[in-house]
Parts: C-alpha cells; structure tokens; sequence
C-alpha cells in the first residue's frame, strides 16, 4: 500500500482527500461485498442466480422511512429495484439508513469523480474474488462509461498488482517507499 | 522481516542497471526498491514483468494516475503492507 500511495503522488494525486476517498470506497465496498456474498444473495444483473442464506423482505412491504431510503438508492444507481444487500440492511430501518448515508458519501463526486469510485469498487471487488461485488461495480462504472479499452486497461493493472502484492507477501517485504518521503 | 536477502542493485545484471537507475529517477530516491530488486532477481522473470507493468500503467483509456489509485485499491484489499 505504501509505495502505490508514494507512486500516486508523484503522479500529482498529493492531496490526502483523494486518498481517504480511495479507502472510504475500498472499505465500503469490501463490507458490502462480504454480507452479500457471505449471505450468497443474488446477483443484480447477472445470472444464474443464487439461493440466498437469508430471507430478503418484500420492498413492497417496507415501512414508509424503508421505502423512502430504497427510492434514493434505485436513483443514485439507476436501478429499478434496490439492491439485495439493501434490501437485508432493511430488516432494521436504522442500519440500512445509517450505513446506505455513508455508502452514498462515500461514492459522491469529491475529488474523485463517481465513475471513478466505481472503477475502484470493481478492482476491489475483482481482488476479493466477489461475484456480488464484480457484477454490481461493472454494470455500474459501465453505465457511467467505463468504455471496453477502459475496462481491459483496469483488469490488466488489478492482475499486475495481484502479483505484486502477493510477491511482497510471500517474501514478507518491509515497505522502503514511504508516501511523502 | 524478509524471508530472503534482496540482492543490492549492484549485484544485478549488467543489462538491468538502466532499469534501476529508471526507477531511482522516477520515484526520485537515491536508491533501487526492494520490489524492483526482488523482481530482477531473476531476470528472466523481471524482465517480461517488467515490461509488462510499463506497457499496464502507461496512459491510455485510463490515466497513469488513476492507474495509480486501482493499484492502491488492490493493495489495500490484499492488505498488502509493501
């Protein structure tokens, strides 16, 4: 982590916001991912799908403040029916409030443009082998145009640095390129 | 702790000296990382690795820096401390 944070501000990302808006996305996203695959509920845009562990409510039975919350989540991403992993959080409204204000922050346009955000989540979704998290956050960053090119450009650098990293686990490398420096 | 003795950029191939001082110059530091040491420590992998991670995260769809940032995600969700 430290020399790809050293690495991104010599190529002038030296603004600390960028790289907390990196870890709210990646932090997020991995704890999303992990309910909804650990929960194995299914997979919004691609089949076949999953039996899920749980019982999801109905969101037609959802309570007003519920139904209110599920409105703005189909809108921020373009969905006609809220995600599975919302629709669990809802079995206690406060959760699924709470927890969908901080998902929303931290996807918002910031220093980092939401597409952008939605890159991310895909490369982190790729790196944590998540079927939940790689069909959500492509047909996401799709749709906000990550273009073919785009694509192949960011799985070839999510599969570089998964050898990288996993080197430098195996050989229990000390980090020697300290961001900032 | 590492595992094994990284090799000093000057026990490295002659034909990798360029490389190094190519990556001193980039990360402007007076000395060769570990990860490029490492790499080169078998130059028949580091070389096409080598060339591999160039040809990745040179501009193009998307930018070096946001290249950057997928690489950092990576990074922090393998909870890579390197």
């Amino acid at each position: 982590m430290a020399a790809h944070t050293a690495a991104g501000k010599l190529q002038g990302l030296t603004d600390d916001q960028i790289w907390y808006e990196v870890a709210y996305v990646a932090g997020v996203t991995h704890a999303l991912n992990t309910v909804a695959d650990g929960l194995r509920l299914p997979l919004e845009f691609s089949g076949p799908s999953r039996t899920p562990a749980v019982r999801l409510p109905d969101p037609a039975d959802s309570a007003p403040e519920v139904k209110a919350v599920f409105d703005e989540i189909m809108a921020f991403y373009s969905m006609d029916h809220p995600p599975a992993v919302f629709r669990w959080m809802a079995r206690d409204a406060g959760f699924l409030q709470s927890y969908w204000a901080a998902t929303r922050e931290a996807f918002t346009d910031r220093k980092l443009p939401r597409p952008m955000k939605e890159i991310l989540a895909l490369a982190a979704s790729l790196t944590a082998k998540s079927d939940y998290g790689v069909d959500f956050h492509l047909w996401q960053a799709r749709r906000l145009g990550l273009s073919d090119q785009g694509l192949t450009e960011a799985v070839e650098v999510v599969q570089l640095f998964n050898t990288v990293t996993k080197i430098a686990d195996a050989l229990q490398l000390q980090p020697d390129l300290i961001p900032g420096a | 702790m590492e595992t094994v003795r990284i090799p000093e950029a000057h026990e490295l191939a002659a034909d990798d000296q360029k490389f190094c001082e190519a990556t001193k110059a980039w990360f402007r530091i007076d000395f060769v990382p570990k990860m490029s040491r490492v790499l080169l420590a078998v130059p028949e992998f580091g070389r096409p690795y080598g060339g591999a991670s160039r040809r990745a995260m040179a501009d193009g769809a998307l930018t070096r820096a946001q290249k950057e940032l997928i690489a950092a995600t990576v990074s922090a969700i393998n909870v890579c401390e390197y």
